[in-house]
């Protein structure tokens, strides 16, 4: 009772604080991480200074936890919703995190990922793709690696706290303006194919994500799906026919943008996004700093001393 | 159990008196009138049942909350006077309920000796979400997390006083079993009716919101006010699940009985979902019973029997267990029995015998306790052996 109470009330706040800002709807939004909100992010950095002393989290930390760690934002689906198993899962989660190292990547990063296998040589198969969709939230949160082995397209689905994944390599961090790149199924093969034995790309530290806006050209039909439909950014202009331009104009919904109940079910309300982060960002930033020592550590070569 | 929400009140005088009694209530019969001339040998005869017999709790739970025009005064009055019966405000296991000071008024009831027909008191919980779990062998799988919300136990009815409702008393021996009721969730007095609260005053609880019955052997009883906690069970354990399945309203017989339907095309029109045929023909004349056919679906008490326990949290008193399918949507009550399968079942004296004790443990249990075969997150990545 308790509960529904309190996402009421939380309701009731954010209509409030979604009537204020009528004009930039982006404060309260919760979207995966897409270069396509890049602009968001920015303009939310610059808003910056008029958040007040007392909020839980500073502001550019917020949005920055939301777009590398977006797993630990629960399922905004109200039914599902749960405040005492979601706290349980975060734990769960950082547990997980404490015995292996989960970087930050993004979908259109090329990732390398070593596990355990019982069928495999060795007892352990390493696989390196391209990270095309990533999906999920808790304990369920998952992604999916292509790539193109013997002329055959390979995808791996991967659950990011799964224990027998013994390492996740980033070897080229970066963006892609897509949510999802499912349409490299569909692409020609070049586009998905990356050796096995590929070198990481070191990325300068401090350095915003790089975002790739590559226009990839597709296969001829027949596709998987209707791509010239879904308004790809990261694909070369698709012809659309003048049947289905017309049966486009007429299935669009242009009044769902001012929707703003539409976008309070489909995200979490900001005050909550920051007690969600609060709660865990303080270890995960210091698990980060570890990562990157070792990383220097890794890179830095002991000079030898000639002559 | 709560479905017939009938009211004491709204029923006759008379029909009381005729038909119906209460469980736990002594009802005295008037014996045949004095003073007949001839003393007839009748045929021995049980005493009428009577059809109809309301459970102890089946009273009006929630009061009318008219305006009774309180000063913030006297609302703070009843407040205090609410804590100092009943204890103060306090969040257990993660829900906001009531720190009860020492409810046993009596000495607790003598334990009973286990034996392998010994059936044990159970719980009731909150199915609050799926999860996945791994196993050792890095498998993963599903589970489903009940919270056991502030369980008491609220009265216990021995075998000798206590009728269950559907009891046919000619074809059956003596009843084997005690009742106890169980109650789960604090709430404020204030908001319920005074039948309603009067029945947790003799354990000294608050009212609870929800009730259960739980039909247990005369040895597990458990004295009234006594809480429950979720290591009542031990991961590893075997129970069925009973609760609600999600109510799905009036559906076709596709989605409700699995009919394939009709065809897509070949001249099929406007009866794609349908099922087709009912009846036969001939000497099958008409629709025979039971024929399955569009309906209200789901919003009913179903058991899933066979569930293993694979983790139980301690701190929030939550039981993991296997698979996710418990009936019910998330946030719905469930009851958790010891399974009653007889290949699954253990015929080991169970580790809580009536229940758990924590006060008697020489250390407090770690927040969670695993299955063996389960894989704790907080344990090392998992490396299988090359064979060699």
């Amino acid at each position: 009772m308790s509960l529904t109470r309190t996402l009421r009330q939380g309701l009731w706040q954010n209509i409030v604080s979604a009537r204020k800002n009528v004009g930039d709807r982006n404060l309260t939004r919760m979207i995966s991480s897409s270069a396509s909100t890049k602009e968001a992010q920015k303009a939310e950095e610059k808003k910056q200074p008029e958040s007040s002393a007392t909020d839980l989290m500073p502001a550019p930390a917020l949005n920055r936890a939301r777009f590398v760690y977006p797993e630990f934002l629960p399922d905004p689906k109200m039914e599902w919703r749960n405040l005492i198993r979601e706290k349980l899962e975060r734990s769960d989660m950082m547990k997980r995190r404490r015995n292996i190292d989960i970087p930050e990547f993004y979908v259109g990063s090329v990732l390398a990922v070593t596990s355990s296998h019982v069928h495999a040589q060795r007892k352990v198969s390493r696989f390196v793709g391209i990270c095309i969709q990533r999906q999920g939230c808790g304990l369920r949160s998952r992604f999916v690696l292509r790539n193109i082995i013997d002329n055959l397209g390979c995808e791996i689905e991967y659950y990011m706290y799964d224990p027998t994944i013994q390492k996740i390599d980033v070897l080229k961090l970066e963006k892609r303006p897509d949510r999802e790149l499912l349409y490299l199924r569909d692409a020609l093969p070049e586009y998905s194919t990356f050796p096995l034995d590929m070198e990481p790309i070191p990325l300068p530290e401090g350095s915003p994500v790089p975002v790739n806006d590559i226009k990839v050209k597709m296969k001829g039909r027949p596709w998987t799906q209707k791509w010239e439909k879904k308004g790809l950014l990261g694909v070369e202009k698709l012809e659309i026919s003048q049947k289905n331009l017309i049966r486009m104009a007429r299935a669009a919904k242009p009044w769902e943008k001012h929707d703003l109940m539409l976008e309070y079910r489909k995200t979490i309300p900001e005050e909550e996004q920051k007690e969600i982060f609060s709660e865990v960002y303080s270890e995960l930033h210091q698990l980060e700093l570890t990562r990157r020592k070792m990383k220097r550590k890794r890179m830095f070569v002991k000079p030898v001393k000639s002559a | 159990m709560f479905c017939i929400r009938r009211l004491a009140s709204q029923v006759p005088n008379n029909f009381f008196f005729s038909r119906v009694s209460f469980i736990g209530t002594t009802q005295s019969l008037s014996s045949q009138q004095e003073g007949a001339a001839l003393p007839v040998k009748k045929r021995f005869q049980f005493p009428s049942t009577p059809k109809v017999r309301y459970p102890l709790w089946y009273l009006k739970q929630e009061r009318v909350k008219y305006n009774e025009r309180l000063t913030d005064e006297n609302k703070a009055f009843i407040k205090e006077i609410v804590h100092d019966k009943y204890g103060p405000p306090a969040i257990i296991s993660g829900i906001p309920s009531y720190q009860l000071n020492s409810p046993l008024k009596t000495e607790p009831l003598a334990r009973g000796e286990w034996s392998t027909a010994t059936r044990r008191c159970g719980l009731i919980a909150r199915k609050i979400g799926v999860y996945p779990m791994w196993d050792k062998k890095g498998n993963q799988f599903l589970t489903t997390l009940l919270q056991v919300v502030d369980n008491h136990v609220v009265k216990y009815i021995p075998p000798e006083e206590y009728k269950p409702i559907l009891r046919v008393n000619r074809y059956l021996r003596p009843n084997k079993y005690g009742c106890l009721i169980v109650g789960a969730e604090s709430m404020d007095p204030q908001n319920y009716t005074k039948q309603y609260t009067g029945l947790f005053n003799e354990a000294g609880l608050m009212p609870k919101r929800v009730l259960g019955r739980f039909h247990v052997s005369p040895e597990a009883a458990i004295q009234p006010g006594t809480p429950l906690y979720a290591t009542h069970y031990r991961p590893g354990d075997v129970v069925d699940v009973r609760a609600k399945t999600v109510d799905r309203g009036f559906q076709g017989v596709m989605k409700r009985w699995g009919f394939k339907g009709l065809r897509a095309t070949h001249g099929v029109t406007k009866s794609h979902r349908r099922g087709g045929c009912i009846g036969g023909g001939s000497k099958k004349a008409g629709v025979w019973k039971g024929k399955k056919m569009p309906g209200l679906m789901g919003n009913r008490m179903r058991i899933l029997k066979g569930l293993k326990i694979w983790r139980i949290n301690t701190k929030y008193t939550k039981i993991y267990v296997q698979g996710p399918a418990v009936p019910g949507e998330c946030n719905s009550i469930v009851y958790i029995y010891d399974t009653i399968l007889p290949l699954r079942k253990t015929y080991t004296k169970p580790a809580a015998f009536p229940t758990h004790y924590p006060e008697e443990d020489e250390q407090p249990f770690p927040e969670d306790l695993y299955d063996e075969e389960a894989h704790g997150l907080e344990s090392p990545t998992i490396f299988f052996e090359e064979e060699k």
